[in-house]
C-alpha cells in the first residue's frame, strides 16, 4: 500500500499535526516503506483468531475508592490559586 | 570519585562502617560527571543541590548509630521521562523543555524510601520512541566504551551513567526493548520486569498496553535489590499488578541445575553478527556445563513481531501524545488563528521528527477505512505471539536470546532509514507485546572490545527465576565470555 502526499496531509490533520510543505515528500516515501513491512501481517491468517488489546496477568482492574488521601509529592497543582489560567478556546468564526 | 569498581552493597557497608561518607561519595560523583559527561553527554539535568542534602541525611544516621536503608546513599540516575517533583521533566522532548512536575513517580519514590539519592535526570530518545538516544530533542549521547558508537535507547542514557561509572543503579523504560538494548550495547544488566509488575505512576505513557519501568547495574545482585524495592501493587496505576513480590535477593544462588533453558530457532537468523552468536553459542555452552537442560524450541511468530509491534505501538502513541496540545503542557505556540491553530503550531514545533512519523503512522492505523486491516490485525497477531510463549513454556523454564543481532552501531548508521532502526528492537519486542519479564546480561566483547549481550526471558512474574539464572551466569563467569 502506497501512501500519497494527500494521505500524509489527511492524516496529519486527524493528528493534529502541520507538515510543511518541504517533509511531505519524504514523509510519504517513508510511511510507503513501514506500511509495505507491515502488510507481511496478510499472510497469516487470523479470522478464527481474538486480539490482544493488553495482556492482563494479575491485574485486577482496580478502580480505587473516590476519596482525597494525602500523599508526599501529591499534585499540588490547584493550591497556587483558585483558578487555572488557559488560552483563549472561542474563536470567531 | 569512579564507581565503576564498587557495587550499591558494598557501597552502602563502607557507609555503615565509618570508611566513607556520603557527602564525599555524592561530591566525588559530581566531579566525576563533570569529567566523563563532557563527552558521554548522559545527563539532561543534574541535581547536585539535592543530592548532597540527602547525603547529608545519611551520614546524620551513620552518626546517630541509626540504621541504613537497603540503598542509603547510593547514587541513582533516573530517565528523563519520570516525573521527580519540582525537577525538570523532558521527556527528551522541546515539547516538555519546561515540564516541571508537581508529584513523584512511585518508582522513584520507592527507591528514595529506601535511602538512594537521585543524581540527575538522563537523556533518552524523545517519548522514548528510538533505539539509539540520537533522537533526543536535546542532544545525542555516547556510548562511554566507544565515543564513536550509539548507546542504543531509548534509556541511552541510564545505561551510560552506569556503564560510564557515574551512577551506580539507574531506572529506565522499556516499550520495545528500551531497557534491554542499551544495558547490551553498554555492557550493564537491565532488566524489564512483567507488565503490571512496576508502578507507572508518573511515567510518560509512550504506548500503555507495552510501557514498563526497569533497572540497570553492573551487577544481577544490585538489579534483583532494585527489583525488590520498586516492584509492587500500587493503587496510583490501575495496571499494577497486585502479586507478591518475592525476597529477589535470597533466591540468587538457589541451584540452576536442571532448569530447562529454551533456545529459539527463530533467533538464530541470517543477519546476525557473527561475533556476536559464537558469544551466545559460548553462554549456551557455559550454562551446560552448570547443569542446565538447553532444548531447541521454535516461536513461530516471531518474524511478524517487529510489524505488529510498530503498529500497536504507534496506534497507542498517537493517541497517549494527543494530550500534547499546548493547554496543559509545556510549549505553546499561539499562531494568529484559534485554537485549533494553536493545538497544529504547537505539536509542529514542539514534536521531532521521528515523534511525527510515528504519530502519523499510529493515526493511519487506527482511521476510519483501515482499523480493521492494520491496527485490529496487529492485535490478532499478538495473540499468536502470545501463545507462541505460552507454549515454549510448557516445555522450557527460560528462554536464552541474543539481546540485540549487532553491537552498538556507529552514531549516524541508521538514522537515514527508520526502518532500519526499527529492526535493530528485533529480539526484544516480543517480551513486550506478550508481557514477559526479559534481562540482558552482558555476555563477553567482540574483538573490537563492544559488549555482547545475552537475553534471556521468563513467564509471566518469574522475575526471582529470571534473576537466579542471569546471576549464576555472572558467577560462572559468564560475564567475561
Amino acid at each position: 500500500m502506497k501512501i500519497s502526499e494527500a494521505d500524509v496531509e489527511y492524516v496529519a490533520k486527524l493528528a493534529n499535526l502541520e507538515v510543511a510543505p518541504g517533509e511531505k515528500k519524504e514523509l510519504a516515501e517513508q510511511l510507503s516503506r513501514i506500511v509495505e513491512f507491515v502488510d507481511q501481517l496478510n499472510k497469516l491468517d487470523v479470522s478464527a483468531i481474538e486480539p490482544t488489546a493488553q495482556v492482563v496477568t494479575s491485574v485486577k482492574h482496580a478502580v480505587r475508592d473516590d476519596r482525597v488521601s494525602p500523599r508526599t509529592g501529591s499534585s499540588d497543582a490547584g493550591k497556587t490559586g483558585k483558578l487555572f489560567k488557559v488560552p483563549k478556546v472561542i474563536t470567531e468564526r | 570519585m569512579n564507581l565503576r569498581n564498587i557495587t550499591a552493597d558494598k557501597l552502602v557497608a563502607l557507609y555503615r562502617n565509618g570508611d566513607l561518607t556520603a557527602t564525599e561519595v555524592i561530591q566525588g560523583v559530581f566531579e566525576e560527571i563533570e569529567q566523563t559527561d563532557k563527552d558521554v553527554r548522559a545527563f539532561i539535568t543534574l541535581m547536585r543541590d539535592r543530592a548532597l542534602e540527602d547525603a547529608r541525611r545519611v551520614d546524620a544516621k551513620v552518626a546517630a548509630g541509626e540504621a541504613l536503608e537497603p540503598l542509603a546513599g547510593v547514587p541513582v540516575a533516573i530517565k528523563d521521562n519520570m516525573a521527580v517533583r519540582d525537577v525538570l521533566t523532558t521527556c527528551g522532548s522541546r515539547i516538555l523543555e519546561n515540564y516541571i512536575p508537581p508529584y513523584t513517580a512511585t518508582a522513584v519514590e520507592r527507591l528514595r524510601s529506601a535511602g538512594a539519592i537521585v543524581v540527575g535526570k538522563t537523556n533518552m530518545d524523545e517519548f522514548a520512541m528510538g533505539s539509539s538516544t540520537e533522537n533526543s530533542g536535546f542532544f545525542v549521547t555516547r556510548n562511554p566504551n566507544d565515543l564513536t558508537r550509539v548507546p542504543g535507547g531509548s534509556s541511552g542514557g541510564s545505561a551510560a551513567s552506569v556503564a560510564g561509572g557515574m551512577a551506580l543503579l539507574a531506572l529506565g523504560s522499556d516499550t520495545g526493548g528500551s531497557v534491554r538494548t542499551p544495558a547490551s550495547f553498554c555492557g550493564v544488566v537491565g532488566i524489564k520486569p512483567t507488565y503490571g509488575r512496576v508502578s507507572r505512576y508518573g511515567l510518560v505513557a509512550f504506548a500503555s498496553s507495552l510501557d514498563q519501568i526497569g533497572s540497570f547495574s553492573k551487577t544481577v545482585h544490585e538489579s534483583a535489590q532494585v527489583l525488590e524495592v520498586i516492584c509492587g501493587f500500587d493503587h496510583y496505576d490501575s495496571t499494577s499488578a497486585d502479586t507478591a513480590v518475592d525476597e529477589f535477593v535470597k533466591g540468587l544462588d538457589l541451584p540452576v541445575k536442571q532448569i530447562r533453558i529454551g533456545v529459539p530457532k527463530e533467533y538464530f537468523v541470517e543477519g546476525m553478527d557473527a561475533e556476536v552468536k559464537a558469544k551466545i553459542q559460548s553462554a549456551i555452552r557455559l550454562y551446560e556445563s552448570l547443569g542446565c537442560k538447553i532444548e531447541e524450541i521454535s516461536l513461530p511468530h516471531t518474524e511478524y513481531a517487529v510489524a505488529t509491534y510498530y503498529l500497536i505501538a504507534t496506534a497507542e502513541a498517537s493517541s497517549n501524545l494527543a494530550r500534547y496540545d499546548g493547554v496543559r503542557y509545556g510549549l505553546r505556540q499561539a499562531g494568529n488563528g484559534g485554537l485549533q491553530e494553536m493545538y497544529r503550531q504547537t505539536r509542529m514545533a514542539g514534536f521531532g521528527q521521528e515523534v511525527k512519523r510515528r504519530i502519523l503512522l499510529g493515526t493511519y492505523a487506527l482511521s476510519a477505512g483501515y482499523y480493521d486491516a492494520y491496527y485490529l490485525k496487529a492485535l490478532k497477531v499478538r495473540t499468536l505471539i502470545l501463545q507462541d510463549f505460552q507454549k515454549a513454556f510448557e516445555r522450557v523454564d527460560v528462554i536464552l536470546t541474543p539481546t540485540a543481532p549487532t553491537v552498538a552501531f556507529k552514531i549516524g548508521e541508521k538514522t537515514e532509514d527508520p526502518l532500519a532502526m526499527y529492526l535493530s528492537d528485533i529480539f526484544t519486542i516480543t517480551c513486550n507485546l506478550a508481557g514477559l519479564p526479559g534481562i540482558s546480561v552482558p555476555c563477553g566483547r567482540n574483538s573490537e572490545s563492544l559488549p555482547v549481550g545475552l537475553q534471556l526471558i521468563a513467564n509471566h512474574f518469574q522475575e526471582g527465576l529470571l534473576l537466579r539464572v542471569a546471576h549464576q551466569f555472572e558467577k560462572a563467569g559468564g560475564f567475561l565470555l
